[in-house]
């Protein structure tokens, strides 16, 4: 398969087909088919264990599948190999964790400037982007180490370090998992709020069912060997 | 913010452990170079001493032998070498320097060297080092003496004052020996002091020849029965011996031993009644020997210089599972496994690098440091320079080490899952 890097805008954010997955612990994950626009958002739901966060790896490019394509912006990650692989998912995905899991030691600034770094992006105006970017996310304390920041912040370093690279999708795992629900809803406002302003399409795993009420898409992940994503608004395609 | 920028704060958030890392690099590269340094400075000192001297005849058992008692004083000749054979191996070549020396009296266990003005004039106790008075003069008259800086410091000697030479090396009547004899009947005036040269000469005292045959004269006459004030005109030819001579080729080049040098030696060893002795070459002779004890420390520190790198690993490898979730944050961002790889490699030799840095920052201290407290406090003056050489073999040595510690956690980094280490913790 004849893979390409280049992202082409009208192609959508994500498009997944026959995808088939198994852990050796005999696990298998299985989804028909997933499509999201460019720019669209989307909650995907399910129990722990169901394989919400195998699909963001797989997705990802961090693991690949048994069979099936996944598409990020019209390309076959898994047809990227190495480095090749590694960069595209730098520069196009950009995902977000249940404890954010910013680099410890690291400023918010730097947390930021690392992901246009290790993305190989033009330098240029890394240290203007990174800046920008955490004060519209209300970061003021720029040059303070992640550790030293709230949980609140934390996140928003995350989200920021998520949309450095102006990527065509962002996946959040768990995103909401660590906070309250006051905070959690603040915190995936927040975050759609910044995907919406980047133009990058948001697909948010979750096991919080008080999220459903704020997406009008949203799919489940059934928790089966033979599992499959059941449309219960939008619907997979 | 570069890849460089990530390593040094990877290796400052475990700042502690780094610290400790690097201090045992630096010890250990610091202590190589210390001992390699301490080792040329040693071949130095022997070398020191030899002066510009070509070629060293006396009676001694063997060449070796011949330069430990002529330039070191290890101990007084015992055969001397009279007049006529004297007078013999003078006239054989055109020397540009013949020395005569009598070793075999002492003040207070320092040597006292009865020889010739030239020995101040042409003789050059470190060669390319003229002799540098740091008071007075050379001796000028009978009984004068002159005292080598070590002398003057561990004895408190000072210009104008008189001592009295004991005959063999035993101690003089300020000592312990009761059976030294003390040539007490003719009293040396100090006369000069010389500066010091780091060279055996600075651990003896230097009289004219003449008044060291007056003084073994006169114990003749006493042996004989006659009691008198014995002076230059009572001397006989039997008077007129000398322990070594010290020569010194006709040379255009002070540096370089000349062409006739060998074929002059080879000449005089034919005469089986004298020991010739180049004391260049027996000198390193002499620290071949000893140096095969520098190995041993060499091998030592070597081998702490390993275990040093034994400690990057270590310290790297104990790292490792706070560093998976770091390589696997990289690893999301874009960072490819090869990237990863170089990143752990880099600081591991970065640690070797600072390492070694700090080492030869710390060796060049401690070797300033202790030359001068030798030099101030004890007058040896040894110069144990930095050689840049084995400075910069260390370095690289020690960086190559720790590149090669981190191999292991390198690879380590480089097949971590992401997968697996995203995963909360807790």
């Amino acid at each position: 398969m004849s893979a390409t890097t280049s992202i082409t805008n009208s192609a959508p954010a994500l498009e997944i087909a026959s995808l088939g997955f198994r852990y050796p612990s005999g696990f298998e994950l299985k989804l028909p088919s997933l499509t999201l626009a460019a720019g669209e958002e989307m909650l995907l739901v399910g129990h722990s264990g169901c394989g919400k966060s195998t699909l963001l790896q797989l997705i990802a490019g961090l693991l690949d599948p048994m069979r099936g394509s996944i598409r990020v912006g019209g390309t076959d990650i898994h047809a990227l190999r190495g480095a090749a692989r590694d960069r595209f998912r730098g520069q196009s995905i950009g995902m977000v964790f249940q404890t954010f899991n910013l680099l410890q030691g690291f400023s918010a600034r730097e947390n930021v400037l690392i992901a246009l770094l290790m993305s190989d992006l033009p330098k240029s105006d890394a240290a203007a982007r990174a800046e920008s970017l955490l004060r519209s996310l209300g970061i003021e304390r720029l040059d303070a180490l992640a550790e030293e920041l709230s949980v609140g912040q934390q996140q928003r370093v995350a989200i920021a370090r998520a949309l450095a690279c102006r990527p065509t999708l962002v996946l959040a795992d768990e995103p909401t998992a660590s906070l309250d629900p006051e905070n959690a809803l603040n915190a995936v406002r927040v975050l759609r709020d910044a995907c919406r302003d980047e133009g990058a399409a948001l697909l948010i795993v979750s096991h919080d069912p008080a999220l459903e009420s704020h997406f009008a898409r949203r799919e489940r992940l059934e928790p089966c060997r033979e599992t499959a994503a059941t449309r219960t608004e939008g619907g997979a395609r | 913010m570069s890849d460089l920028s990530i390593v040094l704060r990877s290796l400052r958030v475990r700042a502690l452990s780094t610290s400790i890392v690097i201090a045992l690099v630096a010890i250990s590269a610091g202590l190589l170079l210390a001992i390699l340094s301490l080792r040329s400075a040693g071949q130095s000192a022997f070398e020191r001493g030899t002066g510009n001297a070509h070629l060293l005849v006396s009676r001694d058992g063997s060449p070796l032998v011949s330069v430990l008692n002529g330039i070191f004083y290890a101990n007084p000749p015992k055969a001397p070498i009279d007049a006529a054979k004297l007078e013999e191996i003078r006239s054989s070549f055109p020397w540009s320097m013949f020395i005569p020396m009598a070793v075999g009296d002492s003040y207070r266990s320092f040597p006292v060297v009865a020889t010739a003005p030239d020995f101040f004039t042409k003789f050059e106790p470190v060669s390319g080092e003229p002799w540098i008075f740091a008071e007075g003069r050379p001796f000028e008259r009978n009984f004068e003496i002159v005292l080598g800086s070590g002398v003057a410091r561990e004895t408190g000697l000072r210009m104008g004052a008189k001592l009295l030479v004991t005959h063999g090396s035993g101690k003089s009547r300020e000592g312990v020996d009761e059976h030294a004899h003390v040539h007490d009947e003719y009293e040396f005036t100090v006369v000069g002091i010389l500066a010091p040269t780091g060279s055996p000469h600075d651990r003896a005292l230097f009289s004219d020849l003449e008044s060291s045959w007056i003084l073994h004269a006169h114990d003749r006459f006493e042996r004989e029965g006659t009691h008198k004030t014995v002076t230059a005109a009572d001397l006989t030819e039997a008077d007129r011996v000398v322990t070594g001579v010290l020569m010194r080729l006709p040379s255009r080049d002070p540096a370089a031993a000349p062409p006739a040098l060998v074929s002059q030696y080879d000449r005089l060893r034919r005469d089986g009644s004298i020991t010739v002795a180049i004391p260049a070459n027996e000198v390193q002779r002499l620290f071949d020997i000893v140096s095969s004890i520098d190995v041993l420390f060499v091998a030592m520190a070597i081998a702490t210089l390993i275990s040093s790198g034994a400690a990057i690993l270590l310290s790297m490898v104990n790292s490792m599972n706070e560093r998976r979730r770091q390589v696997a944050i990289l690893r999301v961002l874009g960072a490819s496994r090869t990237r990863i790889f170089w990143l752990v490699l880099t600081e591991s030799t970065l640690v070797g690098l600072v390492g070694a840095a700090t080492g030869v920052v710390l060796c060049a201290i401690v070797l300033f440091s202790a030359t001068t407290w030798l030099r101030e406090a004890h007058g040896i003056v040894i110069s144990p320079e930095l050689d840049a050489r084995s400075a910069v073999l260390v370095a690289m040595g020690t960086t190559f080490l720790a590149a090669i510690a981190g191999i292991v956690p390198s690879i380590q980094a480089y097949r971590t899952s992401v997968a697996r280490n995203l995963r909360p913790i807790g």
